[in-house]
């Protein structure tokens, strides 16, 4: 089934191999051996949960014990579901807060730029998964430079992204699972008919002719553009890049998958009538992006699950997730202030553990394909407390391997204080092998350098 | 409405306010000037070249990601192109040049005929192209260039094919895909007469430049002010200009956010088919505004009328009148574009009203008012409790009594009060939780604390407000530069102090200004 191929592999000769009746899992490749020693992260996962997260539901009890009634953590330890227990890949850190945001009118849903940005509103740099795949050419050798996925929200906007290019511009996703199927591996689906094969080839031709014209136009704008344009121009020039590695036709090492069936997701917008289907469509994206990295057409990926309202899934939560459940959330909190109303804390927590359910899928999938030990992911909100949109004390999920970087199967309390979470940006790429000891841009830099303890 | 009727009776006031000396063109740029930059287009813009060279719809709006905005603005210079962007420009502008048809009039007539070794046929097309896509008339080692894309495409194909890869080419080109914004030297310049034309061109009519815009600009008349202004009002009588001003209003507005919203079954059924007849009247009413009253910003906002599309007279519980016609709503309440239930239902939440919001949006959006969140205050948001025994804003009364909050919510929450007798969607209400509805509240304005009984009053308020029109003119300087730019806002806002109302308290007497001013012509030092 593992396609090593120095051409373009043929989605024909694939599916003939596996098969009509050819699950998803079954286009994996085979595991490999299990490495003797941690081989340095690899793979970058950043995961977006929406409507914060109930704290009395997530807090693992002593001996990390994650299964307890009503913990939203517990398809992590959930071997029936998910294959295996993935509560030794898991970290639950406690105590950051979205500082970089907090210093910069950066919060509420805002703050979901600052995740992997650690900056605020007004910052230029990337967030770190474009920052390892441009900036420190992890991406260079892959199809895409990075995979940038969503569901239910495409918008390049404050609150509905976390991946941001050098510059400060929030980057789009992709939230149509045909779109990324083809984004990802429409380029390798080449029929073998021979008419085909040299239509084909004069496409190939014809591509380079145009990307050779407009990466000459690009030069001749940029001779007269200010320093003030760079950044915007070396996107550009990123861009070109890619996509001649796309035309250029590079190879992959496993077999392509199936194409999805778009009648399972008609619609996939918020608020378009996708909600019905943001079920299929996310275990569609994850399936897919783990399927990217396993093929090597990618190795950075990020997924933003936008506002997971009004889909139905539970039925025992209120249609408007979102009012109902997250903005009616009542937390004592670490302080034990404020008032509290455990039924609402059991609703956000179902919530919660729907969306954990997800990531434990994208375990699963990596499991699946061996790359878990390589793989760094991190997954969190843009609120700890989402009725106060408070972007302190937000609850975050580490998982996988990280190369060694990560002593997981824990619980990590960095306290009622606030942590900044550049520490955790600084963390991540220190496991890439990147020395520096700062991530982010604030004007109060003190919170820009430092790392966690995370091994 | 004939598209051709559009702007020709509002804008013979206008006209009759230009000016009729034509003042020395500067010679320097203006204190305070805008960053030269380079402007991506937005995904509309392309979309509109997209369909001028291919001469049929096209699908690239939709199949682009969608656009980066600053506040909600499409036109946004930190826009940039990305990797998913050129990617599904390659994929689409592919399946767009198959559609391609050489038989349309824009084409000459040589086009349909020609055979693949047809150069000179070849020349006069993509000369054209160029022109339409580059908003300048291409040099001639350009079109060297793209007459050798032709060539690859034609062979061992046929001509049309040599013109598609030529559209993909132009289609994809950083030439065409960001406005320019440099001048041509390197200390404070103005604009070359290229960009002048094309600025003017894509901030008036959304369209690239026609021929007679590019031989103006390619003279050097654009440099004057007056001619600019001309040229403008020549524009502006042209069809195209109205989708662009929808969308002006749309983004100024923020009602581009409706189409992502949702309303609960408990407040309305059917909500979506009904958004989209939101937002068919709003666009209807922006029409016949900028149409007869050149954009007035006091029209918009106590118009006294509306043009009610079918689906949504039982909503409003109206008659269904002609399509088109005007109809007076003013019995209802809605007497201007913040009664419209597009405003309404976009600033309120899924299930109830949201005072907030309504408040905010008008602070912001209309006065160009600045707040803190609560967070940056250290204050907790408390979203008040569901109570079915007591009205949204008895529910809100914390605001009033909280020291915390009191500072900011007793000026937003007086302004977005008056809406209180219209609901979640927009349909107006008279009791709530079974108690009657107090649509009662106030607004600081030019100065002073005015009461207000309704949403109407507030209206009528804002629609003779200088602090609105000044407003105006900032939000006009935002969509055209792209940005904001507090310091060439107030400087353009300063310039209109002795302006007559036809030119300053209406949206295209502002974009007429802007586009005369020394502000649009130039830029910083690079």
């Amino acid at each position: 089934m593992i396609r090593q191929s120095s051409l373009p592999i043929s989605r024909r000769a694939a599916l003939t191999a596996l098969g009509a009746g050819a699950t998803l899992a079954a286009l994996f490749p085979k595991p490999r051996a299990l490495h003797a020693a941690p081989a340095p992260a690899k793979y970058f996962i950043g995961v977006y949960m929406p409507h914060g997260m109930a704290r009395e539901f997530w807090v693992p009890k002593p001996g990390f014990e994650i299964s307890y009634e009503g913990s939203s953590l517990a398809p992590f330890d959930d071997a029936a579901t998910y294959g295996r227990s993935f509560r030794d890949q898991i970290v639950a850190l406690e105590g950051l807060d979205l500082t970089a945001g907090l210093r910069s009118s950066t919060v509420g849903h805002d703050a979901s730029r600052v995740i992997l940005t650690g900056s605020g509103t007004n910052g230029q740099n990337a967030s770190i998964d474009q920052f390892l795949a441009i900036e420190q050419g992890l991406g260079q050798q892959t199809p895409l430079a990075s995979l940038v996925l969503g569901v239910g929200n495409a918008a390049p906007a404050l609150q509905w992204c976390i991946s941001y290019a050098k510059g400060g511009t929030a980057l789009p996703k992709i939230i149509d699972p045909l779109a990324t199927f083809n984004h990802a591996f429409g380029q390798f689906l080449v029929d073998p008919e021979p008419a085909a094969a040299a239509r084909a080839a004069r496409e190939q031709r014809l591509g380079k002719s145009l990307l050779d014209y407009w990466t000459t136009d690009l030069a001749e704008l940029s001779a007269r553009s200010p320093q003030t344009e760079r950044d915007k121009l070396d996107q550009h020039s990123t861009a070109l890049r890619e996509l001649e590695k796309r035309v250029l036709g590079q190879t992959v090492t496993c077999a392509v998958p199936v194409r999805p069936d778009a009648t399972q997701f008609p619609k996939v917008g918020s608020y378009q009538g996708g909600e019905p289907y943001f079920d299929v469509v996310t275990n569609l994206q994850i399936d897919l992006m783990v399927q990217a990295l396993a093929c090597d057409v990618t190795r950075i990926s990020t997924l933003f699950l936008a506002d997971l309202s009004r889909t139905h899934f539970d039925t025992q939560l209120p249609e408007d997730v979102h009012t109902d459940v997250a903005h009616r959330y009542a937390s004592a909190g670490r302080s034990g202030m404020g008032s509290s109303d455990a039924a609402s804390q059991a609703r956000l927590a179902r919530q919660n553990h729907y969306v954990y359910g997800k990531i434990a899928r994208i375990l699963q999938r990596l499991s699946e394909a061996s790359l878990l030990d390589q793989t760094v992911l991190v997954a969190m909100s843009d609120m700890g407390d989402p009725a106060k949109h408070s972007s302190r004390q937000v609850p975050t999920l580490l998982a996988g391997g990280w190369g060694g970087a990560l002593r997981a199967g824990r619980h990590i309390d960095l306290g009622a204080d606030g942590t900044p979470s550049n520490r955790l940006l600084v963390s991540i790429q220190q496991a890439f092998g990147v020395e520096s000891n700062s991530y982010g841009q604030s004007t109060d830099p003190s919170i820009l350098s430092g790392t966690l303890a995370l091994t | 409405m004939t598209s051709a009727r559009i702007f020709c009776g509002s804008l013979i006031a206008l006209a009759l306010g230009c000016g009729n000396v034509e003042p020395t063109p500067s010679e320097r740029a203006p204190e305070r000037s805008l960053e030269p930059a380079l402007r991506r287009l937005s995904t509309a813009e392309i979309d509109t070249t997209a369909q001028r060279l291919t001469g049929s719809v096209s699908n690239l709006a939709r199949a682009l990601p969608p656009d980066a905005r600053q506040s909600d603005y499409s036109r946004n210079v930190a826009q940039s192109v990305d990797s998913l962007l050129l990617g599904q420009l390659f994929d689409e502008s592919r399946s767009a040049t198959e559609r391609l048809d050489l038989s349309l009039p824009q084409f000459p007539p040589c086009a349909p005929t020609a055979l693949a070794s047809d150069r000179a046929c070849a020349e006069t097309i993509v000369t054209q192209l160029a022109r339409w896509a580059f908003r300048r008339s291409a040099s001639a080692s350009e079109i060297e260039r793209l007459l050798g894309l032709f060539t690859l495409g034609a062979e061992g194909a046929d001509f049309k094919s040599g013109i598609a890869l030529v559209v993909r080419g132009l289609l994809g080109s950083p030439k065409f895909l960001y406005a320019t914004t440099l001048g041509s030297g390197t200390g404070a310049t103005r604009l070359t007469n290229e960009e002048l034309g094309s600025e003017l061109s894509l901030l008036i009519s959304g369209d690239p430049p026609d021929n007679e815009l590019i031989t103006a600009a390619s003279r050097g008349e654009l440099v004057s002010g007056l001619e600019r202004e001309r040229q403008a009002l020549r524009l502006l009588q042209m069809g195209q200009a109205r989708y662009l001003y929808r969308r002006f209003v749309q983004e100024w507005l923020g009602l581009v956010a409706l189409d992502g919203l949702a309303k609960s079954s408990q407040v309305i059924s059917g909500f979506p088919a009904l958004r989209d007849a939101m937002v068919d009247e709003t666009n209807e009413f922006v029409d016949d505004v900028f149409s007869h009253q050149a954009g007035s910003v006091a029209a918009l906002l106590v118009g006294g009328y509306s043009i009610v599309p079918e689906p949504l007279a039982g909503f409003y519980g109206i008659q269904p009148t002609a399509p088109g016609a005007r109809v007076n709503l003013t019995g209802l309440g809605r007497v201007g574009i913040l009664q419209q239930a597009s405003f309404l239902a976009t600033f309120a939440h899924e299930s109830e009203s949201a005072p907030v919001l309504r408040g905010k949006a008008i602070l912001t959006r209309l006065l160009c008012l600045d707040f803190p969140k609560p967070t940056d205050l250290g204050v907790d948001i408390v979203f008040p409790p569901a109570d079915a025994t007591a009205t949204t804003r008895e529910r809100y009364g914390r605001h009033a009594t909280d020291p915390a909050c009191r500072g900011c919510h007793a000026t937003l929450d007086g302004v977005g009060f008056v809406f209180e007798n219209f609901d979640a969607a927009g349909k107006l209400r008279t009791s709530e939780s079974g108690r009657p509805i107090d649509t009662s509240g106030s607004v600081q304005l030019d100065g002073r604390l005015l009461s207000l009984t309704d949403s109407a009053a507030l209206s009528s308020a804002l629609a003779n407000s200088e602090q609105v029109r000044q407003c105006a003119a900032r939000q006009v300087v935002r969509f055209a530069a792209g940005k904001s730019d507090a310091s060439v806002e107030q400087a353009f806002v300063e310039s209109l102090k002795h302006e007559s109302l036809e030119r300053r308290a209406t949206f295209l007497g502002l974009f007429l200004e802007f586009v005369k001013s020394d502000w649009f012509a130039w830029r910083k030092p690079q």
